[in-house]
């Protein structure tokens, strides 16, 4: 699998504050990667950043997909990827589609984006296979319900159909099950083991729960105060991660199988974004870290496949 | 010990059309840790705001140690409020904007005139002095969240009723919340009761389970009896859907269909029926009673063998 996304030393600034500090990443065709990392890691900044959507952010580095470097593109020409060639799946479908609009008048905008000169009719009915792919029942009743009609379970399942719909390259899924309860967000996941059958692109898959990546992903990426420390295979990073801080990460979720022992907690804070450590980013908070961790870690093969931000790993 | 036991018999919350809790008759053990589980809609809170008395009743009773709770505080309310605190999930909302850190962890001392020491506790759970002079607005939802837990704890109280205390922190954090909680509950053999959507979290800390759905207590017993080996279908279903990392513990996952029910047109007879996996004809029309089977109480006309 050749790298559908290269993302090369991508740092993002608010005034003096370091976003994302020289992302490395690549993202392969038709992979599942999952980008995991705690609260102001950078992987939301991060998705926005390929979407070329990161207002008020100063950015340098380049993101290059199928041969183009994204950021040097002008905005008009941004724009024509987005929503064709990337696609998103936010966080809180309640706050993502448009209250003023029918589920169906939803759809079929992104279809005639997609296709210019789809006609209404013929675009009607690949909306309704189009919720009816992603499982909703009376999809031609749903088409012409308002976002409010729908349960937040049905709004994520009509947000997936619409991000479908445009046939991207790349979907973005930004934690699309967090707002969801248990059940609900089983049958998201279930969807999304199931459609990526059908589905050619790739998904960067964001979330904070280590148990789901796992789950559906085919590789991760861990991020730590905005940068990617790890990016590697899912099994192999989640069962036996190389760089200290995805072992304590790992070590900190409260797994069905864990017995009675101490829960376990990362001591100290994330350096703060204004700050500028010169070497190591987590070396403040790593139990192992030496004289030598003063250097600047970058991204270094340590397996086929597997990559490493510690010189230890 | 005893006095901090909290019994419901036959409660009922509502208001206007809408039924929170039904039919709850439930004991949440002394000195012990119970886990409330149950998807948005299902009465956690509001089961935990009934016993210490924030909403009324509409029918039966809950006491605890053995009165009233509406008892308790038209008795001497102070003195209960100072045994029995609630962590509110909402901890940023719970912080008046306008008190600095220093005023909002001195006020449980001065509204219950006695000594109430935040130090050691902020210490323990990893907060720093210098929190001490800034307002809500400039915390984190993590450092609030901790901050209201110093509130409801520095008063030693004997029934600690934490409403989603993990939810919106990272796992690196916690940890120390939890450890916190448990050596406190520990040391004042309190009856801690924790909601949580993390199943993890609830099954690594908790004695016993309590399971809700739409309103009713479905199933609940002991914690490591119910991840076992669960009886009613939608516990079976709930942990199934709990992500893990370990492959080998890795639970075949029992789908259910549909959504969860608008709680002011509950389904007649089991309310669970729509959803379930072996639903039945009886299921649709006759409502299961709770029923006590050795450890456990289950709703269920058909539990799990």
């Amino acid at each position: 699998m050749t790298a559908l996304v290269e993302v090369q030393n991508l740092t993002a600034w608010y005034g003096r504050s370091a976003v994302l500090r020289g992302v490395d990443l690549h993202i392969k065709r038709g992979e599942i990667l999952g980008l995991v990392g705690e609260s102001g890691s950078g992987k939301s900044t991060l998705a926005l950043a390929l979407l070329g959507m990161t207002v008020g952010l100063e950015r340098r580095g380049t993101i290059t997909m199928d041969g183009t470097n994204l950021e040097t593109l002008p905005d008009a020409e941004r724009a024509a990827w987005r929503g064709q060639r990337i696609a998103m799946v936010f966080q809180d479908p309640s706050s993502a589609l448009n209250p003023l609009f029918t589920i169906g008048t939803h759809i079929v905008d992104v279809l005639r984006r997609r296709t210019p000169g789809l006609g209404r009719r013929a675009a009607l009915q690949q909306a309704e296979a189009a919720l009816h792919s992603v499982d909703i029942p009376d999809p031609a009743l749903r088409l012409r319900a308002y976002p409010h009609e729908l349960s937040g379970g049905m709004k994520q399942r009509v947000m997936i159909a619409m991000a479908l719909a445009a046939a991207p390259d790349l979907l973005l899924a930004d934690e699309p099950t967090t707002a969801l309860d248990a059940t609900i967000e089983a049958g998201i996941v279930r969807l999304l083991q199931r459609l990526r059958q059908d589905f050619r692109g790739s998904i960067l898959f964001i979330s904070h729960q280590l148990g789901l990546v796992a789950q559906l992903c085919d590789a991760v990426a861990v991020m730590y105060a905005g940068a990617v420390i790890e990016r590697g295979p899912v099994a192999g990073v989640t069962t036996a991660p190389r760089h200290p801080y995805t072992a304590r990460l790992i070590a900190c979720e409260l797994d069905a199988g864990a017995s009675n022992t101490t829960i376990a907690t990362i001591p100290g804070d994330v350096p703060d974004p204004a700050e500028h450590p010169p070497g190591c980013l987590f070396a403040a908070r790593c139990t192992l870290a030496e004289p030598r961790c003063d250097t600047p870690q970058v991204l270094r093969s340590v397996a086929p496949d597997w990559d490493v931000a510690c010189w230890k790993a | 010990m005893l006095e901090s036991v909290i019994e419901f018999t036959g409660a009922h919350v509502g208001w206007g059309a809408v039924t929170a809790l039904h039919d709850v008759t439930l004991t949440l053990g002394a000195g012990r840790v119970t886990g409330l589980v149950g998807e948005s809609g299902s009465g956690k809170t509001t089961l935990l705001r009934a016993a210490l008395g924030l909403v009324p009743l509409r029918a039966g009773s809950v006491t605890v140690g053995g009165t009233a709770v509406a008892e308790l505080l038209a008795h001497n309310a102070l003195a209960f409020r100072a045994r029995a605190q609630l962590l509110p999930q909402d901890a940023m909302g719970a912080l008046s904007p306008r008190m600095t850190v220093r005023r909002l962890l001195a006020e449980p001392g001065a509204i219950h005139r006695r000594p109430a020491d935040p130090a050691p506790l902020m210490a323990a759970l990893g907060l720093s002095s210098a929190l001490l002079a800034r307002y809500p607005h400039q915390l984190s939802g993590g450092q609030a969240r901790r901050v209201a837990a110093v509130r409801s704890l520095c008063l030693d109280p004997t029934v600690l009723l934490a409403d989603e205390p993990t939810a919106g922190l990272d796992v690196s954090v916690q940890g120390g919340l939890l450890t916190v909680l448990l050596e406190r509950q520990q040391a004042l053999r309190q009856t801690l009761v924790v909601s949580s959507h993390n199943l993890n979290v609830i099954r690594r800390i908790s004695d016993a389970l309590v399971v809700m759905y739409l309103g009713e207590v479905v199933e609940t017993g002991p914690a490591a009896t119910l991840y076992d080996r669960p009886a009613h279908p939608y516990t079976a279903a709930l942990l199934s859907t709990n992500p893990v990392l370990d492959p080998a513990h890795r639970r075949a996952p029992i789908p259910i269909v549909g959504e969860i029910p608008s709680v002011l047109h509950p389904p007649a007879g089991c309310r669970f029926h729509t959803r379930c996996f072996q639903v039945q004809d009886r299921c649709r029309t006759d409502p299961p009673a709770l029923v006590t089977t050795g450890a456990r109480q289950v709703r269920c006309h058909y539990p799990l063998g």
